[in-house]
């Protein structure tokens, strides 16, 4: 079994060897400590067959790709603005003025792809694609040329989020039928109104469970 | 009494015995269904393909034939075991001629394993 | 029956003489001997065939004969997750049965959606596009409760008429036999309930003759 170089030192590995390739670490922090790539669009499939064909990685197996649905987010942050406040006097003095501004950070689709190695026995790597945001530019470029078991995961993910794996070489919908429109696994669905029973009032009920119990 | 004594008189009533015994449970079945329960058929009742899907395209296709291949291997290898049980079991009392009759039985054999492994059934995939 | 008469089958069976009419007689034979279809769905489907099996046996209800066509069957048993791209199907098959037709809905998931009601996929109950006899709570029900469903129907087979107005939907000419098969939407199954059939909150169904 052959050591799994360090995040950091494939993203270097990669740099080196694919000029121009943008490699971000993605660092997790939680116990398991499973750091990941995030790749660029148009050199994904040329770093996937890197690391695929390099001979020291040959990571030949790609065993799970999902997506992630990351909403809309909005943070606010304090910052200090100088601004010109009436003085008691009457007349104007420049002041420092704290401001909060509220910043909208837009979400985005997340593909994500676990490689492990048959022949070295080593995994996994996690490589991650962003698409640009979740309504109108939701393209990915599709790894399936690369690894073949990407092919019906990639359509789950395609029919549950909506991701669009370009060069997929059948996109379909694999769960969903053919003419569904809705994503179900992103955050923001709500199923058809008319589908929902009202539930009963819990209340009421358990008044006539009390009163079958004590006549 | 005035039986008539035709010989053919027993068979003909047996005969009528046993039409009747067929044809009663089915006029009874009729009749029932005449009476009681009102005859309810429909395009989806009355659909050929029975699976819960509805059936497309066409019956009338052609089917690949090399699975008559396949058959026939199995023929040569289950037909053999067949054979062979008994021709092991009664081996030592068995005269010269029939050892001989079993062996050209198993090179019959042995020929239709060969020319299918020169068809090249015997490699999968 | 009229009272009087049933006293008189009673006062005549006392004395060694055995009466009856052809309407029980014609719901003993029914009644022993539903044949189910051949049809799982999911988890609970292994109990149905544990059912079926030596250890509790369902033969000894004269339903040992799972048939696999629609057309020889009179029970279908919805035993498991009714889901959304599976609903036409079954409402399909139940369609394709002969008259008379009956329908247990084996498991939380069968009589309302279960554990998965909340689902984007899960039909929330097979009643919602066909008529229901028995239902069947349990996550999976055991076998012994899919025997009682089993014996609750056979009771309910026993008390139908031949005649009359109560008579049950398969003798009234003008009740329907198939139902309509839900179509796959843009957002969901279309409708979302046949409402002919489906006891909903209104309180106030339009049920068919049962």
């Amino acid at each position: 079994m052959s050591a799994l170089p360090t995040v950091e030192d494939l993203k270097a590995q990669i740099e080196a060897s694919l000029p121009g390739a943008a490699v971000t670490v993605i660092p997790n922090g939680s116990p398991s400590a499973q750091h990941s790539l995030l790749l660029d669009h148009e050199h994904a499939r040329a770093v996937a067959l890197f690391l695929r064909d390099h001979p020291d990685l040959r990571l030949d197996f790609c065993s799970l790709v999902t997506g992630v649905d990351w909403l809309d987010t909005e943070t606010t942050e304090k910052i200090k603005v100088k601004k010109m406040v009436a003085g008691p006097d009457g007349s104007e003095i420049e002041q420092e003025v704290e401001e909060t501004r509220k910043m909208k950070v837009p979400g985005y689709l997340e593909a994500i792809y676990h490689l492990f190695s048959m022949e070295k026995k080593h995994g996994p790597v996690i490589l991650r694609l962003r698409t640009a945001n979740r309504t109108d530019q939701t393209h990915v470029p599709s790894l399936t040329p690369v690894w073949r078991s990407c092919e019906f995961q990639e359509r789950e993910a395609f029919d549950l989020y909506g991701i669009v794996f370009d060069g997929h070489p059948d996109l379909r919908r694999i769960l969903m039928w053919e003419g569904f429109q809705d994503f179900p696994m992103r955050k923001d669905y709500v199923p058809p109104a008319d589908d929902s029973l009202a539930p009963l009032p819990f209340a009421s009920l358990q008044r006539a469970s009390t009163k079958e119990a004590r006549p | 009494m005035n039986i008539p004594q035709h010989p053919w008189w027993t068979v003909i009533a047996l005969l009528l015995g046993a039409v009747a015994f067929g044809i009663t449970p089915l006029a009874l079945a009729w009749l029932w269904a005449k009476v009681f329960s009102p005859q309810k058929p429909g395009a989806e009742k009355n659909a050929t393909y029975e699976c819960g899907l509805e059936s497309k395209g066409d019956a009338w296709i052609q089917f690949g034939a090399s699975y008559y291949l396949y058959a026939i291997v199995f023929l040569v290898f289950d037909v053999e075991a067949v054979f062979l049980l008994p021709f092991a079991v009664a081996f030592t009392s068995l005269s010269a001629g029939a050892c001989l009759s079993m062996l050209v039985f198993l090179v019959l054999l042995a020929e239709g394993l060969v020319w299918a492994c020169q068809k090249g059934m015997l490699t999968w995939a | 029956m009229a009272d009087d008469l049933k006293e008189l089958k009673i006062e005549l069976s006392k004395n060694g003489i055995f009466t009856t009419t052809l309407e029980e007689l014609y719901n003993w034979g029914r009644k022993n001997s539903v044949w189910p279809l051949t049809f799982g769905l999911a988890c609970c489907a292994i109990e149905m065939i544990a059912t079926t099996m030596a250890r509790y046996d369902l033969a000894r209800f004269g339903a040992e004969v799972f048939r696999p066509s629609p057309r020889q069957a009179d029970l279908i048993i919805v035993s498991g997750t009714v889901t959304k791209k599976m609903a036409p199907q079954v409402v399909r098959l139940y369609n394709q049965m002969p008259e008379p037709k009956y329908v247990i809905a084996m498991g939380a998931c069968a009589i309302s959606g279960g554990p998965f009601r909340d689902g984007y996929n899960v039909l929330r109950g097979i009643d919602r596009y066909i008529p229901v006899d028995v239902h069947i709570p349990g996550c999976p029900p055991r076998p012994e409760a899919l025997i009682h469903a089993f014996m609750t129907l056979q009771k309910k087979i026993d008390e139908q008429a031949l005649r009359g107005e109560s008579r049950p939907r398969h003798l009234h000419a003008d009740a329907p036999s198939e139902f309509p098969v839900p179509e796959f939407g843009a957002h969901g199954l279309e409708p979302a309930q046949n409402d002919e059939v489906f006891l909903n909150e209104t309180g106030n169904p339009l049920r068919v003759i049962q």
